[in-house]
């Protein structure tokens, strides 16, 4: 159960980001998790919610965007999304659509990436 | 006046873990030191398994001996005159790369060519964190059921090594060895697959071997 640090860690890159573009407060956090992270997005976003408490990001609207996983096939070459499958255990197996082969490098699936932010900021052109 | 503005982050936190993984790698070549990132499930015999190799390696060897609480793990390791790092995860559930980098801070890495990390028994949270290590071994015995492998199927498919351990005791728990190896091999056909028991002795030329024929 490491989602209580990576919240941390979020929350320390937004806050941050945050500083350094002078906000007085922070509207909206859009995060990408891959899909074949041990993070559990449900967790992640109660976690967030708690500890954000009493900082800027208080009223922030915390969005998790799921990143699918893209694959290089090995044995075909085959580069694009992967077949996943695995709804039993919750947990993604990631196979070759084309071959059906499983020695892959996995280019896109294990992010857990803050990609932005929605600030409100003193409008110094105004 | 007050604006709203949109700020682009694009902060990846697993990528920033990755980053510091391959600078721990390059540390550990500058120093010709080979390392073993051991994961697996708690009381698999991860530890005994460690403490068997530092006594049949021909090897320099160090570790780091990450744990909940790390004291224990470390000791036994102190007891066969290597040099030992413990890493306290505390509440955490895995090693990082970060902890990692300051454990290698601490070791006399210019005597030590073969380093073990000892991850934290969990089959679940380490597969996120790459540590730099050169291989990765994935250590289970018989006695965590033999489903073990088809319920956790990333860490296998990311091993370079699999150890079945304690295969002397699956009769008497009801594992069926066949099955967790295929299970390793079809998620994984090119992992190489080890049955052990560290009691009997069993397994272990061939995980030796295995070490040996990565380290060359």
């Amino acid at each position: 159960m490491h989602e209580l640090s990576m919240a941390q860690a979020i929350v320390d890159t937004v806050m941050d980001a945050a500083e350094k573009n002078n906000a007085q407060d922070v509207l909206e956090v859009t995060i990408e998790i891959g899909q074949l992270t041990m993070l559990n997005s449900e967790q992640l976003k109660f976690l967030l919610d708690v500890i954000i408490e009493g900082t800027l990001l208080e009223n922030s609207e915390i969005l998790i965007e799921e990143i699918p996983v893209e694959i290089k096939c090995q044995s075909c070459d085959f580069k694009g999304e992967a077949n996943t499958e695995g709804s039993d255990h919750y947990l993604t197996i990631v196979v070759c659509p084309e071959c059906g082969g499983r020695n892959l490098e996995i280019t896109k699936g294990r992010e857990c990436n803050v990609k932005n932010i929605r600030i409100e900021k003193v409008d110094e052109d105004a | 006046m007050h604006k709203i503005a949109d700020v682009e982050i694009q902060h990846d936190i697993m990528v920033a873990n990755r980053k510091l993984a391959r600078r721990n790698q390059r540390i550990m070549d500058q120093n010709g030191v080979f390392s073993v990132d051991v994961l697996g499930a708690i009381g698999s015999g991860k530890t005994s398994l460690i403490e068997t190799l530092i006594d049949h390696l021909e090897h320099k060897v160090g570790v780091i001996a990450g744990d909940v609480i790390s004291k224990y793990d470390a000791g036994r390791f102190e007891s066969h005159h290597v040099p030992v790092v413990g890493l306290n995860t505390g509440k955490e559930c895995h090693l990082d790369a970060h902890l990692v980098k300051h454990a290698l801070e601490e070791l006399p890495l210019e005597n030590i060519d073969l380093l073990f990390i000892e991850n934290v028994g969990n089959l679940i949270c380490p597969v996120d964190f790459d540590l730099g290590s050169h291989l990765r071994m994935v250590v289970i015995s018989v006695s965590e059921g033999d489903d073990t492998v088809e319920k956790h199927p990333l860490i296998f498919q990311d091993a370079d090594l699999v150890v079945i351990n304690k295969i002397d005791i699956a009769d008497a728990v009801g594992a069926s060895v066949e099955k967790m190896v295929d299970d390793v091999k079809k998620l994984n056909p090119d992992v190489q697959v080890i049955t052990s028991s560290l009691k009997t002795g069993k397994g272990l030329d061939e995980i030796l071997a295995a070490i040996e024929s990565y380290m060359s």
